[in-house]
């Protein structure tokens, strides 16, 4: 019983992030993508929100008291060129933006309202208590892609007219 | 029978002293069952050999104990037996603004908090009792983080919010997502000058500005629970947690 859970201790540090120092024997630690997520950030920036290509979907999380920015540029066709996120918050949120401004890249706007926050979670281990970190990266997503089409509607509205 | 008729009088005076509801509900039960009654004698009539448990009767409201102390039967022991100095054990239908003999209201003084802290560990610090029983050792450690825990809570603005509405039966932490644009663009505004900002001068300033908002949504929370405007301070708090992570920010980089 014990072999098998002194085993099962060293497996578990070997999987997790090689970095980890001893001391962080049965401490929960971050998955080696989070780290990677959070010291090599892909997309941080802005683009300009008056910008007709942009959609800027701006979400907060009420418990924890984190806030996202997930920016867009879309082409003629509806498919997502370039994306940049700020985020401000815990590491995972971080990790959690990035990796949404990484998958959102090269879909289109329909496409990816179908991502799905435990797909995020999978991917970057999430535990139970960060899960909410990739709910708020869905719903960021998701409203960036409501704000690009509000903003198409109102130029397409205002050529009509 | 004149025997008992005498025990079930003295044992109605003395309950209906300590506890009148409890005595009402004993004449009503002792109606019944007067045979058992005989076999005591008066001598052996405490409340050690018949005891009718307060707790069974009453409905109470509140955070009194009604049972009274564990130990010695004391009927107001709150926390802490005074008669026998036993702690009690930890009632969860206490709430914090009882332990520290506050009113269930928002504006309470937070240095009112501090003395009655002191005194409560005095009494219920487990360091106190390592002489004392096991149980009376775990009752001791229970309740003294139970009062560490509430002054924590009451102490700070924010929480304090975040429990009253709790104890109003509203749960403020919801996992809905915020989209309200004007509120998180302003957040977005607030954040990012503190990360530009260039030196600890700056970052005071910020600071200074973000508690005047702080105080200000804390008055309008006030104002929005009294009135029981639930909603708008639901949102009162929401924006005051923002300003608290803001200053933990600027805490941090300076």
């Amino acid at each position: 019983m014990m072999m098998l859970r002194h085993v099962a201790k060293k497996a578990f540090l070997g999987l997790q992030n090689p970095m980890a120092s001893p001391l962080g024997l049965g401490r929960r630690l971050y998955h080696e993508n989070v780290i990677d997520h959070f010291e090599n950030p892909r997309n941080v920036g802005s683009f300009n929100r008056d910008d007709p290509n942009v959609g800027t979907g701006l979400v907060g999380s009420p418990s924890c008291g984190d806030l996202m920015s997930l920016q867009i540029k879309v082409d003629d066709s509806g498919q997502i060129i370039d994306t940049r996120f700020k985020t401000f918050g815990c590491g995972s949120a971080i990790a959690s933006s990035s990796v949404a401004s990484e998958w959102i890249k090269g879909k289109t706007i329909e496409d990816v309202l179908t991502i799905k926050n435990a797909q995020i979670a999978k991917h970057l281990r999430l535990p139970p208590v960060k899960l909410h970190c990739s709910m708020l990266a869905e719903d960021a997503i998701k409203s960036a892609v409501n704000n690009y089409k509000e903003k198409q509607a109102k130029a397409n509205g205002g050529v009509k007219a | 029978m004149m025997k008992t008729k005498t025990m079930v009088a003295s044992l109605f005076r003395r309950t209906f002293r300590c506890n009148p509801v409890a005595a009402i509900a004993i004449n009503s039960q002792t109606n019944l069952p007067r045979e058992s009654l005989q076999h005591f004698s008066s001598k052996s009539l405490t409340t050690g050999r018949l005891q009718f448990s307060g707790r069974v009767f009453c409905s109470e409201s509140g955070g009194e104990r009604s049972s009274g102390c564990w130990n010695c039967g004391e009927k107001s022991a709150f926390l802490f037996c005074d008669s026998c100095r036993s702690i009690q054990p930890v009632d969860d239908s206490v709430d914090y603004f009882q332990i520290f003999g506050l009113e269930k209201k928002y504006e309470i003084d937070p240095r009112s908090l501090e003395g009655k802290y002191k005194d409560w560990q005095k009494k219920l610090h487990p360091d106190l009792v390592h002489n004392k029983s096991q149980k009376e050792r775990d009752y001791a450690a229970e309740q003294s983080a139970k009062v560490t825990e509430a002054c924590r809570t009451l102490t700070k603005r924010l929480s304090r919010a975040m429990y009253i509405m709790k104890l109003n039966g509203i749960n403020v932490n919801e996992e809905e997502t915020i989209t309200d644009p004007t509120l998180l663009m302003e957040i977005m505004e607030l954040r990012e000058g503190i990360a530009e900002a260039e030196d600890s001068k700056a970052l005071n300033q910020i600071r200074s500005q973000v508690q005047e908002k702080l105080k200000q949504w804390s008055d309008s929370f006030v104002e929005a629970f009294e009135s029981q405007r639930f909603y708008e301070a639901v949102k009162c708090i929401q924006r005051m947690t923002y300003y608290e992570r803001a200053c933990e920010e600027i805490v941090k980089k300076l």
